[in-house]
């Protein structure tokens, strides 16, 4: 159940060129109930000021019941992460979460393949967790700028296949994460995508020229820019086929078979 | 403890009794489910239910919102179930809790108003009708309700003679004559006053040449708006007789406190919510310490006291009888 708690920032890691990897303290025994592809919503205002006025989602990247803390993935790309971006150990953060729904992993797959796109990589670390504490095999492809724009390969967990694409060809397949999944479309049960919508726009064209009989499935995390986060204002719907959805309670989770693209 | 409760339909024999004067507000409070995970809504004066439409609405295309300095647009375009679907599903569960549900009606036409009015009128869990006459009136050419007393007055008094329910008429700032409307309503049988709506606005994405919102346009709230709403309260407050609950930008108790001081009975709080949930019983447990610190024992003593004609404080502790010119006088 969501609520709204102070957070202590205890550690605060550069990553991914340009990123942070914060990591923050929850309430005691929320840490357990957290599952991945839910989001935390955080109020990123500046001292003795309305703006920014709304709060910012954050996806959680992991979560350690032991310590009772969790670790998000911010990138500097607008006022409310740039301010997020400067905090300081030992500041504390106001936190509303957690919300929204969380990637199902099907009882029968056995190989899942990631496709995350710059910080869309932080849900599916925590994925992937889940995924191979059940016995099952991950490949995680991601795909970035250049090479310093990825997540480090000590970031993912070991027992995971990781493989990245950039853009300029400074590591790995020189293009887009996309062009990769073909190759593992016959191996993988379940896909889990996380990314700019651009990236879901290119991963549905090669899905659908490629797939068979509606195998594998593909669930993707849709970001929408959003208020309360909690389904009352409905300023962030995602269309379906079953109508009109919010992204922040009926999402960010959704199957890409439902959603209007 | 002081005294916060405050009737906002006292002529009205069905009353609409709050036990304090924090409403949470049309669209940014759901139908209050959402919310009672994260907050205690037992502690609020009321809320008012997200706009209901005759039929169900499924709303503008995406994107419906976007922050601006201090405050942001929406263009959700009244989503929602329509009059049917909401009659299923919000009032039975309304029904089980103690605080006041306003529900919250829009139209396009009088006789639809009237008709939701007829549908709410007998039902339980509804302490009370929030008309909503910032909508086009189709049969006007889409020009707004709001916008003109007569059109405002034809709304109301249909609306009135549909129920005996409390009716609040919220008023549109793009009305012509804001104090005209208030009290064309007054005059037509609205039992209290709520202002006010947002203000129309818009934001260009200059990369794209385009606007921002897929409706183009959309309605601007938050602390931006809220000297327009102060002003509008003032002026409504100095011209009719009935309760007058007031909006726009309340981030804060001071915020809240220049809306009673304005002529506000209460207050309700929109945009702050989304951000902050819990600001809402904040106002509350910090109105009554403030009352406390000040000798205020009731509520009534401090609505409109920014009027010329009350007493102003002229000195930390010293109230006297001064009029505004004098206090610019020096």
């Amino acid at each position: 159940m969501a609520r709204e708690f102070d957070g202590e920032i205890l550690a605060c890691e550069p990553v991914m060129g340009d990123s942070t990897l914060m990591t923050v303290t929850l309430p005691r025994g929320m840490a357990g109930g957290m599952v991945a592809g839910q989001f935390v919503q955080i109020l990123t205002r500046m001292d003795g000021s309305h703006d920014p006025l709304l709060r910012r989602p954050y996806s959680v990247y992991g979560v350690d019941p032991d310590t009772d803390t969790m670790r998000l993935l911010v990138r500097p790309y607008g006022r409310g992460s740039a301010w997020l971006a400067e905090r300081q150990v030992g500041q504390t953060l106001d936190i509303l979460g957690p919300l929204g729904n969380a990637f199902q992993i099907s009882p029968r797959a056995r190989n899942l393949l990631m496709v995350a796109g710059g910080v869309g990589a932080a849900p599916l670390v925590m994925l992937s967790e889940q995924a191979l504490a059940r016995g099952l095999s991950v490949t995680y492809l991601m795909g970035g700028m250049r090479a310093e724009a990825l997540l480090a390969p000590a970031l993912v967990p070991a027992a995971v296949e990781y493989v990245v694409a950039t853009d300029d060809g400074s590591r790995g397949h020189r293009g887009f994460v996309t062009d990769l999944v073909p190759d593992y479309l016959s191996w993988a049960d379940q896909i889990f995508a996380c990314g700019p919508e651009a990236m879901f726009l290119s991963l549905r064209g090669v899905v659908m020229r490629h797939r068979v009989g509606g195998k594998p499935t593909v669930q993707v995390s849709v970001e929408r820019g959003m208020a309360c986060g909690l389904g009352a204002c409905l300023g962030c719907v995602v269309e379906t086929k079953r109508g009109m959805r919010t992204s922040c309670v009926d999402g960010p989770i959704y199957d890409m078979d439902e959603v209007v693209w | 403890m002081p005294d916060l409760a405050v009737d906002l339909a006292p002529r009205n024999p069905r009353e609409l009794v709050l036990k304090n004067p924090v409403i949470a507000a049309s669209g940014c409070f759901g139908y209050g489910l959402e919310y009672a995970g994260v907050m205690d809504v037992a502690r609020l004066g009321a809320f008012v239910s997200k706009g209901i439409t005759p039929k169900p609405r499924s709303g503008n295309p995406m994107p419906r919102i976007t922050e601006t300095p201090a405050g942001m647009l929406n263009a959700i375009g009244l989503q929602n179930p329509g009059i049917r679907g909401f009659v299923k599903k919000y009032p039975r569960v309304w029904e089980t809790w103690s605080v006041p549900a306003i529900v919250n009606i829009s139209a396009e036409a009088v006789e639809d108003y009237a008709l939701m009015a007829r549908i709410l009128d007998e039902l339980p869990g509804i302490a009370g009708i929030e008309v909503n006459i910032s909508c086009p009136n189709i049969a006007a050419g889409g020009y707004c309700f709001g916008w003109d007393a007569g059109m405002s007055a034809d709304v109301t008094r249909a609306v009135r003679a549909a129920t005996t329910l409390p009716l609040i008429v919220k008023l549109s700032p793009g009305a012509m004559d804001i104090v005209g409307v208030a009290l064309a309503v007054e005059e037509a049988g609205a039992d209290a006053i709520s202002l006010i709506n947002t203000l129309v606005g818009m934001s260009i994405d200059v990369k794209r040449r385009r606007p921002v919102l897929a409706n183009a346009t959309g309605g601007l709230s938050g602390p931006a708006i809220k000297p327009v709403a102060v002003r509008m309260v003032y002026q409504v407050a100095g011209a009719v007789r009935i309760p007058i609950v007031g909006m726009g930008g309340i981030m804060g108790l001071d915020d809240a406190l220049e809306f009673f001081l304005a002529g506000a009975s209460a207050v309700q709080i929109g945009t702050a919510i989304f951000a902050q949930p819990g600001m809402l019983v904040r106002v509350i447990d910090e109105l009554g310490a403030w009352m406390d610190k000040e000798g205020i024992a009731s509520l009534a003593e401090i609505v409109g006291a920014a009027h010329p004609r009350r007493p102003a404080i002229v000195e930390a502790g010293q109230v006297g009888m001064v009029d505004v010119a004098e206090v610019a006088a020096g």
